[in-house]
């Protein structure tokens, strides 16, 4: 990972900067996880693929558009936007469609089914990525300029300003919409208890959809912002990003809002203090956040924020 | 026999002439029991079961036999037998994985590790050499080959019950991307970790000679892998009894009952956390045992043969061949090894070599460039979404889980419904007996 | 009335709370079931009758409070161990096992009792063979107590039966571990008045024959006030009242709380 500090304190400060950038990526993209579950109860293996499409196409589209270096003032604020609509179009439809191709069909059959469809369909998303694009990396058009503000012997990247900040407005957004919206409510009670919504004229299959368009914009969202972070689009960085995340939904409690975003930061931070600190560290953090997902479902499966809730007996 | 004398006498005087001797022949053999019987009577059941089950039997002499009319270079007896055995190895993953999935109805996404955890022992132990935290080689006292499928079965099972005791106590989906994770964190660990020579690979000594009582046997010899396949047979055939044994004992129906519903199986004295380490256990431990005969049979092992697709294959082989059901889980596993070695590598290299294709004015030109085997997974993916969607119970359904899969969430209402047409399907496509034969393993 | 009054405590609730976040279902409960007699819980919809049998039976652990059955806590024990003890359950939207036979149910039921360690198991061992033969006879006169209808029926899937027959069935696999206390949860719940009318009566068999105690949720009054000794009625997760059914019948309470609302509610 990128450290640029050169001294013992100031590489640590540095390591906790980029943890918290790579963090919120994981905090989006978790959330994804955890408003899927918190609806249908199901672990969406294909939400990290979702993700990676979104580095995909706004890939192609860049080079299409043959951007290849940094761009300044108002392109560099219309392009960011476009490509951040354009990730969030394209994930957001895809998640959609899994839903109702793959899910959907699977809705009352049992459990087992649908995780495999998901598998299923994480499978087939990363190998016509793979047919599409290759299977090396490809370096991804850095179009945002280098630079930021230098504290002493900690820079912190304008990139990464950027990142945390509109993460946090999405954070909050999405917040508002849970909570305040009609949509939001639907969702709350086709969560709690799906029959008992239906019964209450909350359409199912139209809140589910909704669920799955949110998750996927916000991966598709987070698809820009890591290209952005680490420049290189890989056809299997879904797969392990998707692992992270969800181990920072069921830190922060799966199916809990706020949890999804604290579970991001920290693995976030946790894993770049791992990779810089420990041998092999690139891979060795994987281990690590492998070892907090058991050790987090051993101790507390409810997470750090979630709170007990009935079985349905 | 339904041929009277004034049949005979007829056909001896004019035999060419006799008119709709045909038809004779085609009454006295639809009066015999032989062709009464619709064609799914011989290809259900035991039938098909002993007729698979000598072929593979007498597999290394039918290769062998075959080179007198086929070409040797396309068809090298050898080869395919070596071919046989990797697809054996899969059988044993698959059976592996059916007590998991199947039975107890756990979702384990990281198997491999397993695989990768038995390579791994039968090289140590064979070999007798280990590194220390510096990489420096020790000495340790070898095994022999025998010794070590067992230790690998019980260490795979050891770890498996290690990574399965935090996560078997909360929902099965935990399991799933917990186990995902081990799949994905074994091979890492493997290579950055001195101890297991990382990312140099490792040899694996070849099998051993062994005296018995009708001369030498060398299980290792590369030329002829005939008495290793057999090895590999009988410890397939000790797998699938042993499974049928626990598949029909308060084990197996323990298995079931949580798979239907684990709150009434532990309102029923079922220990839930305890039933499902067992059926996680076990399952690891076959995966050990497959991983022995991998690490041998390729000699050469590294953390790098050991990815997320091997779990994937195997998960894709019994959703293909019917979960839950022990000939559905082997025909998958033949199946898909059958298409990976062979259909998908003969059909690139068909339209790689196709002269016609060849030309650029040709519209299906672009075909030429088209490497199946990039594709395969796309494939195997397709495979298993369109399999789990359309058709859940698999090519060969156990009986059982047709039912559940097809019916829960329904009312009982319907279910029962279900139950019924099934029943009757199954009284018109065959005799009874067809069905007994295949039974509920 | 049979040990309305005498008998020894089986079953002991001690101030008994269950709450579910902000959400209190069972609040501060005190119960006392005596051997050998059939207990009704009664109450509106959501008064926490449920939640109890699930406090006692282990899929719940209470917030508070102590449940004490023949003399020792079962309080944080698992389903199978409060099983073990001798609590068996019926659920109130049957859960059966309905892709396993109707005698891998009863035998499910057993489960206790057959060894299910892999070495007696893959080798068959007699200790194994034994009660694995012993566990089949006793399912197949468990079965025969409901007549012959389920022991004719014994081989086939326990999805194709009547919705009465599945609540014999789930009886059957309940008795299997040989319990002291039988929790039923609205035994006639779904069915006619002949159904129920047989019901009443293999309920009451269900006590003498197996020398069973019966605690019993149920809504349809005419069964709990024919059967039960005594009743113990619940609202709002509070107990609001206890007594022989005569009383309960005349309680002002009891009335306004339970019959008062279902009009309102009507």
């Amino acid at each position: 990972m990128f450290v640029l500090a050169s001294t013992t304190s100031g590489i640590f400060i540095q390591t906790m900067v980029n943890g918290i950038t790579l963090g919120a990526v994981y905090a989006l993209v978790a959330l994804g996880y955890t408003i899927v579950y918190g609806i249908v109860e199901l672990i969406n293996f294909a939400h990290g693929d979702v993700f990676m499409w979104s580095t995909a196409i706004t890939l192609v589209v860049l080079n299409s558009m043959h951007v290849s270096t940094a761009v300044y003032g108002f392109a560099l604020i219309g392009l960011l936007l476009l490509m951040i609509v354009i990730g969030a179009v394209v994930s957001g439809t895809l998640n959609v469609a899994i839903e109702r191709l793959a899910y959907r069909p699977l809705r009352k059959a049992p459990r087992l089914a649908p995780l495999i469809a998901a598998i299923g369909v994480s499978f087939i998303l990363e190998n016509i990525a793979e047919l599409w694009l290759g299977a090396s990396g490809i370096s991804y058009p850095d179009f945002f300029p280098n630079g930021g503000i230098v504290l002493g012997d900690v820079t912190i990247q304008y990139i990464d300003l950027v990142v945390v900040v509109l993460t946090v407005v999405l954070m909050y957004g999405l917040n508002v919409l849970v909570k305040s919206t009609k949509m939001g409510k639907a969702m709350r009670a086709t969560a709690q208890d799906p029959e008992a919504a239906a019964l209450m004229g909350v359409d199912i299959n139209q809140t589910i959809s909704f669920a799955f368009l949110v998750g996927g914009v916000l991966a598709g969202v987070a698809g820009v912002f890591y290209s952005l972070v680490i420049p290189v689009y890989a056809y299997n960085v879904g797969f392990e990003l998707g692992l992270i995340a969800f181990t920072a939904a069921v830190l922060g409690g799966i199916g809990n809002i706020t949890g999804a975003m604290a579970g991001g930061f920290l693995i976030g931070i946790i894993k770049a203090l791992a990779t810089n600190y420990l041998p092999n560290g690139s891979d060795l953090s994987d281990a690590v956040v492998f070892a907090i997902l058991v050790l987090v479902l051993a101790l507390r499966p409810s997470g750090l924020l979630g709170q007990q809730v009935p079985d349905k007996v | 026999m339904s041929a009277s004398p004034s049949h005979f006498q007829q056909k001896m005087q004019n035999p060419l002439k006799s008119l709709g001797i045909r038809k004779k022949i085609g009454d006295f053999l639809n009066n015999t029991k032989f062709l009464n019987r619709s064609l799914s009577w011989y290809v259900t059941g035991w039938r098909v079961g002993v007729f698979w089950g000598l072929i593979a039997l007498f597999l290394p002499q039918l290769l062998n036999f075959s080179t007198n009319f086929l070409d040797q270079t396309y068809f090298a007896p050898n080869i395919l037998l070596l071919d046989a055995i990797l697809c054996g190895i899969y059988v044993m993953l698959a059976l592996g994985l059916n007590i998991v999935v199947g039975y107890a109805g756990l979702l384990d996404l990281g198997y491999v590790a397993f695989f990768v955890i038995g390579s791994y022992t039968v090289a140590f132990a064979t070999s007798g050499i280990i590194r220390n935290i510096h990489s420096q080689v020790v000495n340790i006292p070898a095994l022999t080959f025998w010794e070590a499928i067992p230790l690998a079965a019980l260490i795979a099972g050891f770890m498996g019950v290690l990574l399965g005791a935090p996560t078997l106590r909360l929902r099965g989906d935990y399991l799933a991307i917990v186990t995902l994770g081990f799949g994905e964190i074994v091979p890492i660990v493997i290579k950055d970790v001195p101890f297991f020579y990382g990312a140099l690979g490792f040899q694996v000594p070849p099998a051993p000679v062994v005296n018995t009582p009708f001369g030498q046997v060398d299980f290792g010899n590369p030329l002829d892998f005939s008495a290793f396949y057999y090895l590999t047979l009988a410890v397939i055939i000790l797998i699938v009894m042993f499974n049928i044994l626990l598949r029909n004992s308060s084990i197996g129906r323990a298995w079931i009952a949580i798979r239907e519903d684990e709150l009434a199986a532990s309102a029923s004295g079922v220990n839930l956390v305890r039933i499902k380490l067992m059926a996680f256990g076990l399952g690891a431990a076959i995966g050990g045992i497959g991983g022995v005969f991998n690490g041998v049979m390729t000699s050469s092992i590294s953390y790098d043969q050991f990815s997320f697709q091997v779990s994937i294959s195997v998960l894709i082989m019994i959703v293909l061949g019917g979960i839950g059901s022990i000939p559905g889980v082997i025909v998958g596993a033949i199946l898909l090894r059958f298409i990976d070695v062979y259909v998908i590598s003969t059909i690139s290299n068909m339209l790689q070599t196709n002269t016609a294709l060849a030309n650029p004015s040709n519209p299906f030109h672009f075909l030429v460039s088209f490497n199946l085997n990039t594709t395969k997974f796309l494939i195997f993916g397709l495979v298993l979404l369109l399999m789990i969607i359309l058709r859940p119970q698999g090519i060969i359904p156990n009986k059982r889980r047709q039912l559940e899969l097809k019916g829960v969430g329904l009312a009982p209402e319907e279910l029962s419904v279900i139950g019924e047409i099934e029943r009757e399907e199954e009284g018109s496509s065959a005799p009874p007996e067809s069905v007994e034969g295949l039974g509920d393993i | 009335m049979a040990g309305t009054s005498k008998g020894e405590v089986l079953l002991q609730l001690k101030n008994v709370t269950k709450s579910f976040g902000g959400l209190t279902a069972v609040d501060s409960i005190n119960l006392e079931i005596r051997k050998g007699e059939i207990f009704s819980i009664i109450g509106p919809n959501g008064a926490g009758k449920t939640t109890v049998f699930n406090l006692i039976t282990g899929i719940y652990q209470p917030t508070s409070g102590e449940i004490i059955f023949n003399g020792s806590s079962i309080k944080n024990l698992s389903p199978d161990r409060v099983l073990r003890r001798g609590i068996a359950r019926t659920f109130q939207n049957i859960r059966l096992f309905n892709n396993m036979t109707i005698m891998e149910n009863a035998m499910v039921g057993q489960h206790p009792f057959i060894p299910s360690d892999l070495f007696s198991v893959t080798f068959r061992l007699p200790n194994y063979r034994a009660a694995e033969k012993k566990a089949h006879n006793r399912a197949l006169e468990l079965l025969a107590f409901f007549g012959s209808e389920l022991v004719m029926r014994k081989e086939e899937y326990a999805v194709n039966l009547a919705y009465a027959v599945r609540r014999r069935l789930e009886i059957v696999r309940a008795l299997g571990s040989r319990p002291k206390l039988l929790l039923l949860d609205e035994p006639t719940a779904g069915m006619n008045d002949a159904e129920t009318a047989d019901a009443i009566k293999y309920i009451q068999r269900l006590r003498q024959e197996f020398d069973l105690t019966i605690l019993l949720i149920e809504h349809k009054l005419q069964v709990t006030m024919g059967i039960s000794d005594r009743i113990a009625v619940l609202d709002y997760g509070k107990k609001i009242a206890e007594g022989i059914p005569a009383d309960i019948q005349h309680n002002d309470l009891v009335i306004e709380a339970y019959l008062g609302r279902k009009v309102e509610g009507a």
